[in-house]
């Protein structure tokens, strides 16, 4: 007699998903205030004179788009990351997100191996350097 | 002259662009020297730039991670050009006027064809009242609130042919590639 059993199907064991209770861009949420530094305020001279305002964000606009061409020279180019403990790592810079919290990087040289694609957390990193 | 850097203002910041500055980082306190490119409002991270035999290499040190700033001196004038040139500030001036006129008339002909509504609005284009494009008219000088028009338009922009040097419409069929009368194509044989 043959045993007909059915081909057992794996289970794929996905990692929970996000909180359903909290929405990822709730100023208030607590990732958002752990995670996200808000630029800094404006300051407090500059709130009470609308010159100097002004001038605060213009000065705020030129720094940033600065460095925003920065950012833009060094994509698709070798990236060394310098990080805690000594760590210095290689990749290709693909992107930052808004705040600069995160790197998307392809191809990391890593002590363990080759990561194609990778986030690196700018928590993690001391500074980065690449050749213009 | 040291500066409580994180606490001081994004004036004094722009104030301090091209010296050359020292800054300490990490908990191990490295130094780094180099000239201040910029510092990003938003995560204080600090762009230096150094140059070597081989070139220029730029570091950026985190916001998080700086822990002094130190500026050291003025750059010379020649580093000062080299500088600049490294970051290219956004083009202000633009051609001539005719020039100027000459490229508006054909980027608007050019979108005309592509049968998008673009009106002039002094030295500027507008699209359907919510893209302006100023001079010198490149895809680059497009601003718009509206991203898929946006898009639209630059990729427009990008396959621009080269525009004809001033012409008029009746002109401009003239110099249409001649089509011999006859041949539509590759004759089959046999025929």
């Amino acid at each position: 007699m043959s045993l007909n059993m059915a081909t057992p199907v794996p289970v794929l064991r996905l990692p929970k998903g996000p909180d359903p209770n909290s929405r990822g861009f709730d100023p208030n949420s607590p990732r958002f205030i752990a995670l996200c530094r808000t630029s800094i305020p404006t300051s407090a001279a500059a709130e009470s004179d609308p010159q100097q305002l002004q001038e605060e964000q213009h000065a705020r606009s030129v720094l940033r788009e600065r460095f925003l061409r920065c950012l833009l020279a060094m994509s698709n180019k070798k990236v060394r990351f310098h990080m805690h403990e000594k760590v210095n790592v290689e990749a290709t810079f693909g992107a930052s997100d808004i705040d600069v919290l995160n790197f998307q990087v392809s191809d990391l040289h890593t002590p363990i191996g080759v990561q194609k694609e990778a986030l690196i957390r700018s928590q993690d990193v001391i500074s980065f350097t690449f050749d213009v | 002259m040291q500066c409580s850097w994180l606490h001081s203002g994004p004036q004094l910041w722009l104030q301090c662009v091209h010296r050359q500055v020292k800054v300490t980082a990490g908990k191990l306190r490295e130094e780094h020297r180099g000239w201040l490119l910029t510092v990003d409002p938003v995560s204080h991270s600090v762009a230096l730039v150094s140059f070597g035999e081989d070139g220029a290499s730029v570091r950026v040190v985190l916001g998080h991670a700086v822990e002094h700033v130190e500026v050291l001196q003025e750059p010379d004038p020649d580093t000062e050009e080299r500088l600049r040139s490294l970051l290219p500030p956004p083009e202000t001036g633009g051609p001539d006027p005719d020039e100027r006129r000459r490229r508006r008339s054909g980027v608007r002909r050019w979108l005309q064809q592509n049968r998008v509504p673009v009106e002039e609005d002094g030295n500027e284009l507008r699209v359907a009242r919510v893209l302006t494009i100023r001079a010198p008219y490149r895809p680059d000088d497009c601003s718009s609130a509206n991203q898929i028009i946006l898009d639209r338009v630059q990729r427009l922009l990008r396959v621009q042919p080269d525009p004809v040097p001033d012409s008029d419409p009746v002109l401009e069929i003239s110099q249409a590639p001649e089509i011999a009368p006859g041949l539509d194509g590759p004759i089959p044989p046999g025929h």
